[in-house]
């Protein structure tokens, strides 16, 4: 009797995890499915192309992970792209021809100045009243503005150490494949165990999922909100180090950032957290952000027209939403 | 205790996958060992004679002259009878997006990469990696300062140089000239005005009257002249491309013409051709992005092992009004008003014309 109501309480939390972690799962082995199949389509598959994809995708991973932190806490931020696009510029210009130990204290306090910046916006937001959107949007006119004015040309540098940091190699290229997933592992646990091992980490999710309950229950509402986009400031700024570690220089423009934003919010999207906010796990982000940089080079391998593949790359993305609001809907309907 | 086994069953998904990857790994590399050892044999025999994969990486979308190169690309792939496959990554981004590219199309094993770079420096890192597997790496339109690849371009300075020259001769070495530039800090720009200001240092009669930045957008440099014919007193107009709106814009404000400079757009080689009775004297100066034709026929030229110059620069030519013959020549009157027509490039190109070139058709399409 007793091992019996044992069992099935394990049972049950089993089937509990599953359900909770169904998306991140599903997200998980839809990208161990591409990289089969990728494996399979080209001739050679190694350390180069596991390289290349983990260091290539640790921006967008970063920025992914940011906007997933701020989402979850109710927000959206549209100046993301725009905060990489400064971290790179202040980077480039500033690294160059640095020794390793000065660029690490460039890259300390550029991740600092960054969070304060992001989190300075986030007061704004909490006090204004005036929605995320706008708000950020304007601050992505200004981070990018204020990009161009810093390195108003793509140019400037980093150390070797600080490139063989990220990329796993001094040139950029061609390196080993463990340190890039070492920095897409380290930083996306500690996102996570923040997320859900912390105080204000659960207080984001009771923000983002009812700000006014939240408050009634006597949560810190204005520290989860800026906390929220400080970190998002921060991943933002890491993503900018990685993207000068990758190129070896910087390039302020403006496109380049616009289309980071968006990339983030469809990774945020198809990582399984919601919108409208108070759900999700981050870690389904981090392989949602590696599904949408290997996209290309499959798309590409399958000999699919480039013209084609932009649209495809945009109806597989609206398709995977849409099986994500069905799965919300019929949860929805079952409670 | 909850988050905590989801947190172990997460983290036991991540090791499955890398433990995946690394389990197609190992029998691929292997593969690929065997693969390179038959590889180098063939290379130590005797020369491959054809069936190639080219690979092209591009990262400005939508913008006419790139789509012509990519197409010239093809044409020349298709008519040199050399090549299986073209394999185009197009999208568009900076240094981040061309270096993933690259990147997958070293995976793909294509033999040749013709690429037209974001960045002078910064992606030779991997260009230099693709040429150390054997594969022939040629930039086109922009240069690449990476060791042993292949770099062939338009001589900017020059396309600035010849025009202005040709202006100030015609113009009798005295008058008000106007430079109708593309767009600041572009280095094109900058190579075009540095040409053009030294062809000026020998007229000294020759003033500068007006210089504007047309964005190499056609709605703006016609509003522009507009607005410089219709308020000033011009004797001449070299511009940096945009040149058949200029020419309308005399029309509209019914002024005679006044001697113009722009490149071999096919809509400003039609007004040499059909205003001359009107009076209008002009030259088009050639900018071609057949350049990606000359990269491909590079490319060919070193996998076929013949060795060719690491550096091809194509000096600009020019077709003035006088030279009837030479514009009917490259006039394309099948192709819209901003294709380029100088497309047949001797000794590199071996299609037909515009014709194939407009066909867009790579080997297998």
């Amino acid at each position: 009797m007793n091992r019996d109501s044992r069992a099935t309480a394990v049972f049950n939390r089993a089937g509990l995890i599953l359900s909770r972690s169904g998306w991140t799962l599903g997200v998980w082995l839809l990208l161990l499915a591409l990289l089969i199949w990728y494996a399979n389509l080209i001739p050679r598959f190694g350390e180069f192309q596991i390289t290349s994809i983990s260091k290539n995708s640790l921006p967008l991973v970063y920025l992914a992970l940011g906007q997933a932190i701020i989402v979850i806490a109710g927000g959206i931020d549209l100046s993301l792209g725009a905060l990489l696009l400064l971290s790179n510029a202040i980077a480039a210009r500033f690294m160059a021809d640095q020794p390793f130990g000065a660029v690490v204290v460039i890259a300390l306090l550029l991740i600092s100045l960054v969070a304060f910046l992001n989190g300075m916006t986030g007061y704004v937001i909490r006090i204004s009243g005036v929605p995320d959107i706008v708000v950020t949007l304007a601050t992505s006119y200004i981070w990018s503005g204020l990009a161009l004015w810093i390195l108003p040309s793509p140019g400037g540098g980093t150390a070797p150490r600080f490139r063989w940091l990220f990329t796993g190699s001094e040139s950029g290229i061609g390196g080993t494949y463990v340190l890039p997933v070492l920095m897409m592992i380290i930083p996306a646990t500690a996102v996570f165990l923040l997320s859900r091992r912390t105080r204000l980490g659960l207080s984001m999710y009771a923000v983002g999922s009812d700000s006014n309950i939240a408050s009634l229950a006597g949560l810190g509402v204005t520290r989860a909100k800026v906390a929220s986009y400080a970190l998002g400031g921060a991943l933002a700024a890491l993503a900018g180090l990685a993207t000068v570690a990758i190129t070896g220089t910087g390039d302020p423009r403006f496109s380049v950032g616009a289309n980071a934003t968006l990339n983030s919010v469809a990774a945020v999207v198809l990582g399984g957290i919601a919108l409208t906010g108070g759900t999700g796990l981050v870690l389904g982000v981090v392989a949602a952000g590696m599904i949408l940089i290997m996209l290309n080079p499959i798309l590409s391998a399958m000999g699919i027209n480039p013209n084609n593949a932009q649209i495809l790359q945009g109806v597989l993305i609206a398709i995977v939403m849409m099986i994500g609001g069905l799965v919300a809907l019929i949860r929805e309907r079952r409670t | 205790m909850r988050v905590k086994s989801k947190l172990f069953l997460l983290l036991g998904l991540l090791m499955v996958v890398a433990l995946a990857a690394a389990g197609c790994a190992l029998p691929m590399a292997a593969d690929e060992h065997t693969h390179e050892d038959g590889a180098d044999h063939t290379h130590d025999e005797e020369m491959p004679d054809g069936g190639f994969v080219i690979g092209v990486s591009n990262t400005l979308v939508g913008n006419g002259w790139r789509e012509q190169m990519i197409c010239a690309i093809k044409a020349e792939a298709t008519a040199s009878g050399m090549v299986d496959e073209v394999i185009v990554v197009n999208r568009n981004g900076g240094p981040t997006e061309q270096i993933a590219d690259l990147e997958g199309l070293i995976s793909q094993g294509v033999d040749a990469i013709i690429l037209n770079p974001t960045d002078r420096e910064g992606l030779n890192a991997v260009i230099e990696a693709a040429i150390a597997q054997g594969i022939v790496v040629v930039a086109v339109d922009q240069a690449v300062t990476a060791e042993g690849a292949y770099v062939a371009t338009n001589d900017q300075t020059a396309y600035a140089r010849l025009g202005a020259e040709w202006l100030f001769e015609t113009l009798g070495g005295s008058g008000k000239v106007v430079e109708m530039r593309g767009i600041d800090g572009v280095p094109a720009d900058t190579d075009r005005h540095n040409g053009f200001m030294e062809a000026l240092a020998n007229y000294p009669d020759i003033e500068v009257v007006a210089s504007t930045f047309t964005g190499w957008d056609p709605s703006t440099g016609a509003q522009q002249a507009l607005d410089l014919i219709t308020t000033q007193e011009i004797d001449g107009i070299w511009t940096s491309g945009i040149d058949y709106p200029v020419v309308e814009q005399f029309q509209v404000a019914d002024k005679p013409f006044v001697p113009i400079v722009g490149a071999d757009n096919n809509g400003f080689v039609a007004q040499l051709l059909d205003l001359a009775d009107e009076g209008l004297v002009g030259a088009a100066v050639t900018n071609p992005p057949a350049i990606g034709a000359v990269g491909t026929s590079i490319a060919i030229d070193a996998l076929l092992g013949n060795n060719p110059p690491h550096e091809t620069i194509l000096t600009p030519k020019v077709f003035a009004t006088d030279n009837t013959d030479g514009l009917n020549a490259i006039y394309a009157p099948d192709e819209q008003v901003g294709w380029s027509t100088y497309v047949d490039i001797e000794p590199f190109t071996h299609y037909n014309g515009s014709a194939d070139v407009s066909a867009c058709k790579a080997p297998g399409e």
